[in-house]
């Protein structure tokens, strides 16, 4: 009898939306991390194991706790804006959107406030203010050409990403060291353009490009999820995104919430690149050819962290970790980017959510059906006598 | 012991269980060879779970099959078209996009090295058609075809691929009455050609036109088969419901008030066709009164209900409500100036299925002060007293109350929540769309006592309904629409089901009153 | 001129390969937004085997041995999509992302684990291809024919007479139209869902060689293949699903992303002084135009992206 009480109790656990979620997220990343760790069993099996540790352990590689602290705080530094990305993705799948155009105003944001910073020579709060806005713009496009003209907002996302590079590749030739690809750096042109750190550097062993972006990011997150859960903005959103006949049917304004909904989208994915440009932790090259990754990272961290902003907070701090992680590889043996192949099972894996779900709450309830039955036979069983 | 030869099909003793009902138990159907068998009825009451079975789409978890008196296995569907199986089903299965004679073919397409031999196909379907009296245009697309044409195509598609067994699911749910007597004709041609037919329907007027015998179904048991030509309309009505059903509605006689709606010269755009949906309508509802739009599915009702809700944009004309002018006014501004809307569709527009029932209820109020602050948080808790009111008001069942998911709950349940928060809304005028589509006896008398009470209480109703008997019962004023216009008006005292399905198919027309 | 004629023609038939790819998935009902990934490992298959085919094999051998690794690394590339999309209903634009990432990321590590076993200095990314490229091109004068733009031909009329005159292409078309009433006659929705993504796969498989080889004569994996597979998605739509109009807008396409590679070449556009990145903008600007006009009444399959459960009808 206690028998099955325990094990009623674990089913009604199991069947919690938030421990399914984890769960599944656990899942993704166990397997995600198999399937990495045999392809570096393939490429070289001697070293593999180690090679593993390595990308897990990060930063605690390092012998003592100040250096680890101070590495700490440079995955810190690239996980705020993967957070951000994430978060952009996220709010915009809320609404049905899937907004794979983060990357493209990920790189709006940076133009704009490496260009106000560096060209303008503004302080950083206008920079950010800057990426922002183009990071919105950029957003809105995709709104417009999605709620009046019927474009597919994954195509129309992919095609801004292009034309943003080449043109921020534009726009910031102006600003680039005469020797290098790179644009001159924010520190020795214009140091009110960095974002202020409000002594948080010290925590992490005098890091200097720890800066406020990190606590802000967390708490856009918390933010979101107010929004999300408790307003009437987060009521028409989701329901928006969920059932788009009835919410126009209720009066809502579809259209102006697809719209509104890419803006803040694309304005996070802005704030997020002006996060980690005005730290002057990386400098941007005016000849890369290809889309920086964040905004594609963005969707393993939202979709690994459940759709929910605050797992996700976590599910980018993982991401960013294993992706600094395969940096300290060893180069002449493994490629770093097995990381990103690690990040890339994951989000495949993160498809399956929804069935594995669906299959455990088959499961769960086949459980207790079966129970019930049990329970009616013992009931018959007693009335016989 | 031989099996026995009189049979064409017997499905005996089949239990079917879903998660959580049982779809059938223990059902027995007996169709002999060359006679129309009706399967009788209530929405629910487990017919197409039956047919189903028959057809391959679903196994059942006890019971046989038997052909010809010899037991079979049915899989999937390819298993019954091997033995000779069709079915026409009541949401047609053809493609929108491709021709007549593609529809027909597909699945058993006549091939050389891969590429396709449309010419016998067609020879073929046209002497079929000759043979039956089923006229098609085989190059015509389905999308641009009448549904009788599309019903005509279904039907060649059984026997282009020699189908001996029919099956026929609620096939007069989309036809006007003509159709459906030409349907009749087709029904008892076939049978005489010795193709057994199944006959799936909960009218019963039809059946006694046309069947030889019935099996009658109630909340998934088997009740009982009779011979038609031995047993009457209330005998098998009381079989399909289980008690003497009283379906016409009792309301006192009323004067009817001011207007509340007044409609003029309006014109809605289609989105599936070129033309317009709906052309130059005018009419007026007043207060204390139901006004029923009558007519065959697809001639425009649809478009005309989302004109005057505000779901499509009129290309001309005019709309007042109650002295105000809401042509051009959005579609929250006419919820909350006195119009409420019981949707066609309740998944796709009535409800946010993945919402709560609570977070349904308040889907036109939520922005209000009762509902939310001024800074734009959600007032849960105002929200769910007020969603448990409305529960114990119009008793809306639901497993866990005012936090069930809308899609966990019975159709009926949903309706009724639908009803609960339009009728809430205390409007001027009511627009109905088929609200009691796919309910059962209870749910039906529930909601047309609700209408009603509405029009007792000395609002507008606007009822679109497809059921001429639902129409004739309660309605104050009938206008009949055809092709997007309305072409008669009729007091439902004065006029009779037959007079009205004359207007309904566009053989007859009448200037209406104003 | 000439090498503009050339260039548009070559990326015309990557085009129309890839978009092909993408006709036949949706066709079947399901939407294949890992084009772009499918290419990266076409290309990878293809440029392997040219770098280890001898560049003494016979040109037609070399040209077939490419094109049959493309094929079917795109082929089995693409069993990822249809395993998640038609049999476990997976989120179709986000399988199709995840394959996009997972594409770039497996491809590199692949090439840099070859170029390091080979020689541990060599930590590029890059396959060389110099001699056994020249297989697959024959100068007709200074016109320098690819077999590439051959095959391309090819598929584009194959797919016309497999759609619209073949059995396969009526019921394929069917299920992405309306699975229920395929499956109501007997068609195995799930095995013709498979048959569309695998034949994308081979497309978009060969579409990636295609482009890996267009212009140059080594690929640096890191880099992908820049979008071309949305591209190709773009051809589809503004083709509206039909192989003949693709065919057209391929054409359309391919002329201005040719004008980035030759633009320098023309007197007068070189001296207009236009930043290359701009030429570089334009296939990307076009497309997105082009939906905006196109894709308001668009003919999109109507079943496409919705997962077939046989228990619902």
């Amino acid at each position: 009898m206690s028998g099955q009480n325990s094990s009623n109790q674990s089913d009604s656990f199991l069947s919690k939306p938030a421990v399914q979620s984890i769960l599944a997220a656990l899942l993704c990343i166990v397997i995600g991390l198999l399937i990495g760790y045999i392809a570096l069993l393939i490429i070289s099996p001697k070293g593999a194991t180690e090679a593993i540790i390595t990308i897990l352990k990060n930063y605690f590689t390092y012998p003592t706790k100040a250096a680890a602290m101070k590495y700490l705080g440079n995955t810190l530094v690239k996980a705020a804006p993967l957070l951000m990305c994430a978060l952009s993705i996220q709010f915009c799948y809320q609404a049905g959107l899937f907004n794979i155009g983060a990357a493209g105003q990920y790189v709006a944001g940076a133009g704009a406030s490496l260009f106000c910073a560096l060209a303008l020579k503004l302080p950083w709060f206008v920079c950010l203010l800057a990426a922002l806005i183009a990071g919105g713009l950029f957003g809105v496009i995709v709104g417009l050409l999605k709620s009046y003209l019927n474009v597919n907002e994954v195509i129309s996302g992919i095609m801004l990403n292009w034309i943003g590079l080449y043109t921020v590749n534009m726009l910031l030739s102006g600003v680039k060291e005469t020797a290098s690809p790179y644009t001159v750096s924010v520190a020795s042109t214009n140091e009110a353009a960095l974002l202020p750190s409000l002594g948080m550097e010290k925590l992490f062993s005098n890091n200097k490009y720890v800066t406020i972006a990190i606590p802000l990011a967390i708490l856009v997150a918390i933010l979101l999820k107010v929004v999300l859960s408790m307003t009437v903005f987060g009521y028409e959103i989701k329901a928006t995104g969920i059932a788009k006949d009835a919410a126009k049917y209720s009066g809502m304004k579809e259209k102006r919430n697809v719209i509104i909904t890419l803006f803040i989208g694309g304005a996070l994915a802005g704030i997020g690149a002006a996060f980690l440009f005005l730290s002057g932790y990386e400098q941007w090259s005016v000849t890369q050819s290809s889309v920086p990754s964040m905004g594609f990272n963005g969707i393993a961290a939202t979709f690994l962290g459940g759709l929910d902003p605050i797992g996700t907070i976590f599910a980018s701090y993982f991401i960013q970790h294993i992706t600094s992680g395969g940096s300290y590889l060893d180069k002449n043996i493994y490629p770093s980017q097995i990381s990103d192949f690690i990040s890339a099972i994951i989000i495949y894996l993160c498809g399956f959510v929804l069935f594995f779900k669906l299959y455990l709450n088959g499961y769960l309830r086949k459980r207790a059906e079966r129970a019930k039955e049990r329970g009616i036979s013992k009931k018959e069983e007693g009335g016989n006598f | 012991m031989a099996g026995n030869e009189e049979y064409a099909i017997e499905m005996l003793n089949i239990t079917k269980r879903f998660p959580g009902i049982i779809a059938n138990d223990n059902v027995t159907v007996q169709l002999k060879k060359g006679e129309i068998h009706a399967l009788l009825g209530e929405n629910g009451a487990g017919k197409s779970t039956l047919m189903s079975v028959l057809f391959g789409l679903y196994q059942a978890e006890e019971g046989t099959i038997k052909k010809d008196g010899k037991v079979v296995k049915i899989n999937n569907p390819n298993d019954a078209n091997d033995l000779g199986i069709g079915m026409v089903h009541q949401h047609f299965k053809l493609v929108q996009c491709f021709t007549v004679l593609d529809n027909i073919i597909l699945g058993d397409e006549t091939t050389k090295h891969g590429i396709l031999q449309k010419e016998e196909s067609r020879r073929k379907v046209l002497e079929l058609s000759d043979k039956y009296g089923l006229k098609v245009d085989p190059d015509a697309k389905i999308e641009d075809i009448t549904v009788g044409m599309q019903q005509r195509t279904e039907i060649l598609k059984m026997l282009y691929r020699d189908n001996e067994i029919l099956i026929f699911d609620e096939p007069t749910a989309v036809l006007t009455p003509a159709e459906i007597d030409e349907l009749m004709e087709i029904m008892r041609n076939l049978a005489k050609e010795g193709k057994s037919i199944l006959f799936i329907s909960h009218k019963l007027a039809e059946i006694m036109s046309v069947a030889d015998r019935c099996t009658v179904l109630r909340r998934g048991k088997y009740i009982g088969t009779v011979n038609i030509a031995d047993t009457d309309q209330n005998e098998l009505s009381r079989m399909m419901v289980g008690r003497d059903v009283q379906l016409v509605a009792t309301k006192e006689d009323k004067v009817p008030g001011e207007t509340i709606l007044h409609v003029e010269n309006m014109t809605v755009p289609s989105k599936l066709h070129h033309n317009n949906a709906v052309k130059n309508v005018s009419f007026d509802v007043r207060s204390g009164e139901i006004v029923c739009i009558a007519g065959i599915d697809g001639n425009g009702q649809t478009e005309l209900v989302y004109g005057l809700s505000g779901l499509e944009n009129c290309t001309s004309g005019k709309i007042t409500l109650c002295g105000r002018d809401i042509t051009h006014a959005s579609i929250r501004e006419r919820s909350t100036h006195g119009m409420s809307h019981i949707p066609e569709d309740r998944h796709k527009h009535g409800l946010v299925m993945d919402y709560s029932l609570a977070y349904n209820l308040v889907l036109q109020r939520y922005f209000e002060p009762e509902f939310s602050t001024k800074a734009g948080f959600l007032k849960k808790n105002s929200i769910m007293n007020y969603a448990n009111k409305l529960i114990e008001q119009y008793d809306i069942r639901s497993g866990q109350g005012a936090p069930t998911i809308a899609r966990s709950m019975s159709g009926g349940n949903q309706q009724k929540a639908i009803i609960a928060r339009e009728i809430d809304k205390n409007p001027d005028l009511l627009i109905a769309v088929q609200p009691t589509r796919g309910l059962d006896v209870g749910a039906i008398e529930y909601i047309h006592k609700q209408l009603i009470a509405q029009r007792d209480a000395g609002h507008a109703v606007l009822l679109v309904s497809l059921e001429l008997e639902e129409v004739m019962s309660i309605s104050d004023r009938i206008l009949v629409m055809y092709e997007g216009e309305l072409v008669g008006e009729f007091d439902p005292k004065k006029t009779t089901p037959e007079e009205l399905g004359l207007y309904m198919a566009g053989a007859k027309r009448k200037e209406i009153g104003a | 001129m000439v090498l503009l004629l050339q260039y548009t023609l070559l990326f015309a038939s990557v085009l129309i390969l890839v978009a092909l790819g993408g006709c036949f998935s949706e066709h079947s009902g399901v939407i294949n937004l890992g084009l772009e990934g499918i290419m990266v490992m076409g290309a990878l298959g293809g440029a392997l085997t040219l770098k280890y085919i001898s560049p003494n094999t016979p040109a037609l051998l070399i040209v077939l041995a490419v094109i049959a690794a493309s094929v079917l690394s795109g082929a089995i590339y693409s069993v990822l999509l249809a395993v998640a999309c038609i049999n476990l209903k997976a989120d179709q634009t986000l399988v199709g992302t995840a394959l996009n990432m997972l594409a770039a990321a497996a491809a590199t590590v692949i090439v840099k684990s070859i170029n390091m076993a080979e020689n541990p200095d060599n930590v590029s990314s890059t396959v060389q291809y110099v001699q056994s490229k020249k297989a697959l091109v024959v100068p007709i004068g200074s016109f320098q024919f690819n077999w590439f733009m051959l095959v391309a031909l090819i598929a584009l009329i194959l797919a016309y007479v497999i759609l619209y005159k073949t059995r396969f292409g009526l019921r394929l078309m069917a299920c992405g139209e309306h699975p229920q009433a395929a499956d109501s006659v007997g068609i195995n929705v799930y095995t013709m869902r498979w048959a569309g993504v695998l034949i994308s796969g081979m497309l978009a498989g060969i579409g990636g060689i295609v482009y890996i080889t267009a212009g140059v004569s080594e690929w640096k994996f890191e880099v992908g293949v820049a979008g071309f597979g949305f591209l190709a998605l773009a051809v589809m739509i503004f083709g509206q699903w039909k192989p003949i109009n693709i065919g057209l807008a391929a054409l359309l396409f391919g002329f201005f992303r040719a004008l980035s590679n030759v633009y320098s070449g023309f007197d007068f556009l070189s001296a207009l002084n236009i930043p290359g990145s701009v030429y570089n903008m334009m296939p990307y600007i076009i497309s997105l135009i082009v939906l905006a006009f196109t894709s308001s009444n668009s003919r999109a399959p109507k079943a496409e992206g919705i997962p077939y459960d046989k228990g619902s009808r």
